[in-house]
């Protein structure tokens, strides 16, 4: 009951951050010279009442707070304009999008999740041993090498050199062709994680590195909690403590760890969907920046906020749930 | 003497292999609890009180390693080895194995009481699942009995409402109430010996005193006996019914406690005692012991108190004393290891006085080191 309270009121404090950040985004992206009709039409033979008629269709004729205005009420209505460059609803032009990135960055997660704290718990356990050692160097590997570069590595070598996985785009699981029986769907589904494997894992490494490193730490550190003396001089086995006792108390820097590294992850699917060549939300807001296509820069740098801010309250709302001190920020 | 001790610990030697070199943390000590007694462990931090402690129960963190020898619990051998001549230890026949010890002895024959109640329960688990925990893996109860066993005993330690807080969290219970808890842990899992390593250290006085006595009051009902482990001759004086004095990780004196008080045989005993606060006395009275305990690692020679020691001579500084049977009480040894007493023959009288720390001939050594008293002892 209290989470409950402590989550509505998490995602109600989040509402003015959210305003905040589209008032930013807005004022920055008005104020980059360059004006998007001009680009639209360079090269064209435009008559300045066309130009004229085509400000006012995009909307661009009216005063800045007005259109401010504008873009709020219809994204909470669902309308978010309309793209210049690719002459549609921006909704439209996002929702082909919105697909490949959430794959790629959930895959990359669930990676980075479930190889790195068995890691980083196997490199606590055997503390100094040679498999910590190991851990370690590719630890330090993965955190200080960029996920564009490894993407470039892995298509070189695994695409390029052994041809063993594609080396651009990706397949959804939902594009499975319609008259496709159950074995058709295991080989689309087989696709699908074909393509997926080298993006995921070039965008992964880097959280997989940075939660192994934490996971590592913390473990160290909570093996040698007192709470860990007792446990054992009260007959509990190794494998209890390390699973149990040690494990629920190190994973709470861990969560924000995983939370926080949300933000890392769209930034960097950004990049893994330039080099992989995938047609998600991070390719296009690169395309709409360089076309000025203001309705579409907004809306994606909206929609990454969005993700980012909701990640980060379920962060923290899972750290709430884990570690009982948490006070719940209601002044009790 | 008395029926068979419960557990008999004879020439233990505990040691850390370090960088800086083997501390050696216990260093061949000897003592004996009896069924249902309270036997104390007294020291400055860093004697090696929680070392031995933890030797006990086969526990003793890395690099640490009990390289010698026996203890024995009800008849079956905890731990038994000898030095062999290259430093090297070889465990006897018969030992229990470290499985047995975890599965047998750990919790259900001996259980312990840590310092600090507020790192000792583990801050994601509410006090009820750990209690229950530790009685289901000690006892042959499970589920509602063991619930219904640990409200029991919360309920027995004075927490009010036992019921409902059972449910709640380490951090929404005092520290004196937390130090309930984990004795009610300990109690739970029906031990025979329970080790308390300076259960009210952390605590302020009056909850320290209600925890005595709340201890004493259990101790009688359920008649489990206890290490007591502490740096204070107060808490001695209420609780322990015979003392062992750790020093430098040796047990310099071993008495029943009103021998010890006031038949006192060791120099280092008595500066315990002249440093422990007294109703009867003024805070000027205090005659704090100068100086600071050496490190472990490289112990002074002969006596390892005599840098420390009023009464030390030249003998103290060459010969090391064991300690010896200097009389007997209620068929009980007082056993002291210093070279005052006429058992050791080493030529104490004759042998010129030293120059040290404890006769202020060095104003800058006194100034220099920490005062040491019993009742501010860093801990
Ligand atoms: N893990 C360890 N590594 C190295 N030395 C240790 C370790 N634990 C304890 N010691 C040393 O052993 C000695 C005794 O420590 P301890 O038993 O904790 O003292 P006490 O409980 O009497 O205060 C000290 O010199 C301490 O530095
Ligand atoms: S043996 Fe000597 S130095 Fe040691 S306590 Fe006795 S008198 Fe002091
Ligand atoms: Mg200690």
């Amino acid at each position: 009951m209290r989470l409950l309270r402590y989550t509505l009121f998490r995602f109600a404090q989040a509402i003015p951050v959210l305003l905040g950040i589209t008032v930013i985004l807005f004022l920055f992206i008005n104020m980059t010279p360059g004006d998007p009709i001009r680009i639209m039409t360079a090269g064209q033979e435009v008559s300045e009442s066309h130009l004229a008629y085509l400000e006012a269709r995009y909307g661009l004729d009216r005063p800045i707070h007005v259109r401010y205005w504008d873009y709020l009420s219809g994204f909470f209505t669902g309308d978010l304009g309309r793209s210049i460059h690719y002459n549609r609803p921006v909704s439209e032009v996002m929702m082909a999008r919105i697909g490949p990135t959430l794959l790629l960055v959930l895959s990359a997660f669930l990676f980075a999740v479930v190889t790195a704290i068995p890691l980083g718990i196997l490199a606590a356990k055997r503390r100094n041993q040679p498999s910590d050692h190991i851990s370690r160097i590719v630890a330090l590997f993965g955190v200080s090498t960029p996920s564009f570069w490894i993407g470039i590595m892995l298509i070189i070598i695994f695409a390029v050199q052994l041809g063993w996985f594609p080396s651009a785009g990706l397949v959804m699981p939902w594009d499975a062709p319609s008259d496709a029986g159950l074995s058709g769907y295991f080989w689309h589904m087989v696709d699908v994680l074909h393509h997926l494997f080298l993006p995921m894992i070039a965008l992964g490494t880097l959280q997989m590195a940075t939660i192994m490193r934490v996971e590592r730490t913390q473990m160290i550190d909570s093996l040698q909690g007192e709470y860990v003396k007792l446990a054992r001089a009260y007959g509990v086995s190794e494998r209890t403590i390390l699973r149990k006792h040690a494990f629920q108390v190190a994973q709470l820097p861990v969560i924000t760890l995983v939370g926080l590294g949300l933000s890392t992850a769209l930034g960097g699917a950004v990049l893994t969907e330039t080099v992989f060549n995938i047609n998600g939300m991070g390719r296009l807001l690169i395309d709409s920046i360089q076309q000025k296509d203001y309705q579409v820069v907004m809306s994606v740098a909206t929609i990454l906020a969005v993700i980012f801010v909701i990640g980060v309250i379920i962060t923290d709302i899972a750290y709430a749930y884990v570690d009982p001190r948490v006070t719940y920020g209601e002044g009790e | 003497m008395r029926d068979k001790p419960l557990l008999r610990v004879e020439n233990l030697k505990t040691q850390f292999v370090t960088e800086n070199g083997t501390v050696r943390a216990v260093d061949g000590i000897s003592f004996e609890v009896y069924e249902g007694e309270i036997v104390g462990i007294v020291g400055e931090s860093g004697a090696g009180k929680s070392v031995a402690s933890m030797s006990l129960l086969r526990l003793v963190d890395n690099p640490g390693e009990i390289v010698a020898g026996e203890i024995t619990y009800k008849g079956r051998t905890i731990f038994a080895a000898e030095e062999t001549e290259d430093g090297d230890r070889r465990l006897q026949d018969g030992v229990l194995s470290a499985e047995t010890v975890r599965q047998e002895i750990r919790g259900n024959e001996i259980a312990v009481i840590f310092q600090d109640p507020m790192e000792s329960l583990n801050p994601v688990f509410t006090i009820g699942g750990q209690l229950r925990e530790f009685i289901e893996l000690n006892r042959d109860l499970t589920g509602d009995e063991a619930r219904k066993e640990a409200i029991d005993m919360l309920r027995e330690v004075g927490i009010p409402d036992a019921e409902a807080r059972y449910d709640e969290y380490p951090h929404q219970f005092s520290g004196g109430m937390r130090q309930r808890v984990l004795i009610a842990m300990a109690l739970a899992c029906q031990p025979s010996l329970i080790i308390a390593d300076e259960p009210t250290t952390a605590l302020d006085v009056t909850v320290e005193g209600q925890i005595l006595d709340l201890v004493d009051e259990l101790q009688r009902k359920y008649g489990t006996s206890f290490i007591w482990v502490t740096h204070d001759m107060g808490v001695v004086a209420e609780i322990c019914d015979r003392v062992n004095v750790m020093y430098l990780g040796e047990i310099v004196e071993q008495a029943p406690v009103d021998e010890l008080f006031y038949e006192t045989g060791h120099p280092y005993t008595k500066a315990l005692l002249d440093s422990m606060p007294r109703p009867d006395r003024t805070v000027t009275d205090l005659d704090p012991i100068r100086g600071v305990m050496p490190e472990a690692i490289d112990p002074p020679p002969g006596c390892r108190f005599h840098p420390r020691c009023p009464d030390a001579r030249e003998v103290c500084r060459q010969v090391h004393p064991e300690p010896a049977e200097i009389d007997r009480v209620d068929g009980f040894s007082h056993r002291s290891a210093c070279f005052k007493r006429d058992v050791f023959d080493v030529g104490y009288d004759e042998s010129p006085p030293l120059d040290n720390l404890a006769r202020g001939e060095s104003e800058r050594g006194q100034e220099a080191s920490e005062v040491a008293s019993g009742g501010g002892a860093s801990e």
